[in-house]
């Protein structure tokens, strides 16, 4: 999946990267690694937390508000079938349990007894129907959500309690998609969803229910009282929108907000000061995203058709050295789009070294020789000068370009970069005009999350920027779409990640690492992946501590 | 007077009709159309074509120029690209909280820069003229976000004297001074380059009043500083007031970066949200808007001209009327 998990589900939505560059919010992943902050007071209820959003939600339509910070919300408001913990591990939600039925062909949830929605009416399967489909109505436009729920042949609801998903053939991470809140049915039935305002005032089932929502300023959540997992300890779920990131920092000095991300620069001027360690406790974690280069392999220029010349450009890129300098350690670099767990290994995937030497020999190879009088690289007379896309306003994407372009100068290749607004970059990027371009790319948990940026298929249109093609991949993406079996998947995605490795249609350079602080007033806060909103149970379970107040 | 401001009004319809076509023009020559763009998604090709029919890109670029204006003439905005809410009530929200830092900072501007333009004037060269102006040298060379950044980390953060951010402190109810407290900085913050434009100017208008002959003649004639005074502002006025029309775009430009630093829900942070995004309607939207605030700034002002000047009141009248 590319640019584009956002929240919880099988979201896709190029937007992410763009909102990660705007917010200043890093992304990418390993889980397990997470931060835990916990107190030994005990919970009581009561109190506000405040949370900054960099940028306002579109909708609170549970269906069609997947960009990051709609989600953000509704995943507080509504309830999924299914959620993930800090691993991201699948854990139940409004489903108790699930089991695959059928050889894998269906997927069967029981939901948990006594759900009832904000408005006091029970939630049943008939309302998990009802939202799925919404969902795959074209009318909707519930881009974000379509993806995950096309391999669906049919949901039934033989009663109240049960959902039974049957797929044209076993699809293997078919859970995510489940993670969407459900709708209320009672209030759409024979209505126009437009006038019911569901969008900016929604109703759903979770731990918060909805107060309001003033734009460009703040939406406000409070506790649902009657949640089936229990109150939540907070009173009050302050989203307040705070578009600069300097401005959330100080907001967080001056007490007015209880979480705030910090850039790589702002951390290191707190960091170890005694009255900030005192107020505020750091936390690190690891969207999945990461940074990657596309290099165009479909012959429309002459330089990376050839895998060597590919391998040569990973092995001159100083990777290692740009996380250490310009992000201050706050990166990891990366070789393999994969999660180490998704290839059943343990620890660090090994990465692809700095050695400009070994690049040099391979260009060589390739044909790309240096030329004595001028000292650059030629092939049959022409230089070797391409020119790479990027995202102009990202810092991330301005800072690693010269550190490449400098590096790519020393081995007599000289790399051009065009800054681009975002949607002019994606049009080049759709319609396959461009030579090389730095992009970023947010694989899901589930491996099949890189069918959209390595499947043949998907060149025309689709997410397969550097037109990589190779039918043994096809046939392995395919095949590990449709298995059940963990261990035979693994084994598949280990081979594509084994090939990928020479191949190289992609440079997968690094994952930022997000460094939040939270205020030590609020207790059992958790982060995921994407931070203190996104494990399960997550703000249900944060309290404030006695006499902590505002 | 009535017949001059019928008129004037008239005369403004062309020039907004230039500055919407130009406006159109331009968003039409971005390199990819709207329908590329529907919520920063990924859209399907079915999706994308549905928009493209719906927001006319299918059609030619005049046809559709034709369709927005027949639109806006019904006072239909269209639809935001992001939310699909109306443009009119997305602008109504964000509208007032523009005008309310707009207006704080004029007079914020002038109420500052007037008494000091005056005071430097009467005692030209005095260390008090000399130290003001440095100073306001220094602001005026500070950039917004760095000017920002110094406010809140000072009153906010270290004294704790007003909130950093935002324009309510939580979320139950906004009072009038809570509200008055949330304006001060952001409105400091956006007066602070126009002060010292305004005050150097202020101060040049002052001095070549006084050098006039009637204000000696007077003086000479027994009149008292203070009355003196009262006469010298009346003649400076003129230059002054012509100076919101210079200084009114700058605001509205300058406070895109303030609305930003403050979390200040207007116009400023819509439009740099909207041009991002390609959110087309509400750009288009915003662009007329501003270019509607500008001409009309400059009406107004031809109005002040003929309250305080009766010589530029006789001289406007007789153009409209000859024209």
């Amino acid at each position: 999946m590319r640019e584009g998990i956002v929240g919880p589900g099988a979201c896709r939505g190029l937007a992410l990267a763009a909102l990660l560059a705007l917010s200043g919010l890093p992304g990418c992943a390993r889980s397990g690694e997470v931060v835990a902050v916990r107190d030994s007071a005990s919970p009581a209820p009561g109190g506000r937390f405040v949370y900054p959003l960099p940028i306002e939600p579109i909708s609170l339509d549970f269906v069609t508000g997947t960009d990051l910070a709609s989600s953000s919300v509704t995943r507080l408001i509504g309830d999924g079938l299914v959620d993930h913990d800090a691993a991201w591990n699948p854990v139940p939600r409004l489903a108790e349990r699930w089991e695959w039925e059928d050889g894998g062909r269906a997927l069967v949830f029981h939901l948990r007894q006594g759900v009832r929605f904000h408005d006091g009416i029970p939630l049943t399967s008939a309302d998990v129907l009802f939202t799925y489909e919404r969902a795959v109505d074209p009318k909707t436009r519930a881009v974000g959500r379509v993806e995950s729920f096309l391999p669906v042949e049919r949901v039934d609801a033989p009663d109240d309690r049960t959902v039974r998903v049957v797929y044209r053939r076993p699809f293997a991470p078919a859970l995510q998609g489940w993670e969407m809140p459900i709708l209320p049915r009672h209030l759409y039935a024979g209505k126009d969803p437009e006038g019911l305002n569901l969008q900016r005032a929604p109703v759903g089932s979770g731990p918060f229910k909805f107060v309001s929502w003033e734009s460009g300023r703040r939406i406000l959540l409070a506790a649902n009282t009657d949640y089936w997992g229990g109150r939540p300890y907070l009173d009050l779920f302050d989203f307040e929108i705070i578009p600069s990131q300097d401005t959330a920092l100080q907001a967080l000095l001056a007490g007015e907000v209880d979480f705030a991300r910090l850039t790589p620069v702002q951390w290191q001027a707190h960091a170890g000061d005694a009255s900030f360690e005192r107020r505020f406790t750091g936390l690190r974690y690891t969207p999945f995203f990461m940074y990657d280069i596309a290099w165009r392999g479909d012959g429309s220029n002459p330089f990376f058709t050839d895998p060597r010349v590919r391998l040569a450009m990973t092995l001159a890129l100083d990777r290692e050295g740009y996380v250490r300098s310009v992000l201050r350690g706050l990166g990891e670099v990366r070789s393999s789009p994969f999660r180490p767990a998704a290839l059943g290994r343990e620890g660090d995937l090994p990465v692809i070294p700095y050695d400009p030497a070994r690049a040099a020999e391979l260009l060589d190879q390739a044909g790309w020789r240096i030329d004595r009088a001028s000292g650059l690289r030629r092939k049959n007379g022409s230089p070797f000068r391409f020119t790479m896309l990027i995202y102009g306003v990202s810092e991330d994407h301005l800072q690693f370009s010269q550190v490449a372009q400098e590096g790519l100068r020393r081995l007599g290749i000289t790399m051009d970069i065009t800054r681009l607004d975002w949607p002019t970059l994606l049009t080049r990027l759709r319609s396959g005009r461009f030579e090389a371009a730095l992009t970023g790319i947010a694989p899901s948990p589930d491996p099949d999350s890189m069918y959209t940026p390595l499947h043949s298929s998907q060149i025309d249109g689709g997410q397969n920027y550097a037109a990589f093609r190779d039918s043994q991949v096809d046939a392995w993406l395919d095949e590990g779409r449709g298995t059940l079996d963990p261990a035979r998947r693994r084994e598949i995605y280990r081979r594509i990640d084994a090939l990928l490795q020479t191949r190289q249609p992609y440079t997968f350079l690094f994952s930022p690492v997000v460094q939040g602080a939270v205020a030590r007033r609020v207790g059992n806060v958790n982060a995921g992946a994407y931070g203190i909103l996104d494990p399960y149970p997550g703000p249900a379970a944060f309290f404030i501590l006695p006499g902590a107040d505002r | 007077m009535i017949i001059f401001l019928v008129r004037r009004l008239v005369s403004l319809a062309p020039t907004l009709l230039g500055i919407t076509l130009v406006a159109f023009s331009i968003l039409n020559l971005l390199p990819e159309d709207p329908g590329a763009t529907w919520r920063g998604a990924a859209p399907s090709a079915e999706t994308v074509q549905r928009l493209r029919t719906e927001l006319g890109a299918d059609r030619p670029t005049l046809a559709r120029y034709g369709l927005w204006l027949g639109a806006l003439l019904r006072g239909d905005l269209g639809r935001s690209l992001r939310d699909g809410r109306q443009v009119t009530s997305i602008l109504a929200e964000a509208l007032p909280w523009s005008l309310l830092l707009n207006l704080g900072a004029i007079c914020l501007i002038y109420g500052f820069a007037i008494p000091f333009g005056l005071y430097s004037a009467l005692v030209p060269g005095s260390r008090a003229d000399r130290i003001g102006a440095v100073l306001l040298l220094v602001l005026y060379a500070l950039p917004s976000f760095a000017a920002a950044l110094l406010l809140q980390e000072t009153f906010a953060v270290r004294l704790g004297l007003l909130p950093l951010q935002g324009v309510s402190r939580g979320p139950d109810g906004a009072t009038p001074v809570d509200l008055l407290r949330h304006l001060v900085l952001p409105t400091v913050c956006l007066a602070l380059s126009g002060w010292a434009f305004v005050a150097r100017y202020a101060r040049a208008s002052f001095r070549s009043a006084m050098g006039q002959e009637f204000l000696r003649v007077a003086r000479s004639k027994g009149l008292s500083r203070w009355r003196a005074a009262r006469h010298l502002t009346a003649s400076a006025a003129v230059p002054l007031v012509t100076l919101v029309t210079v200084i009114l775009p700058g605001l509205v430009g300058g406070s895109v970066i303030v609305e930003q630093a403050f979390s200040w829900p207007g116009l400023g942070r819509l439009y740099l949200a909207a041009l991002e995004g390609r959110d087309y309607p509400v750009v288009l939207a915003l662009t007329l808007l501003s270019a509607v605030a500008v001409l009309l700034g400059q009406l107004v002002t031809d109005l002040f001209y003929m309250v305080v000047d009766p010589r530029l009141r006789q001289r406007l009248l007789a153009g409209s009327s000859g024209a």
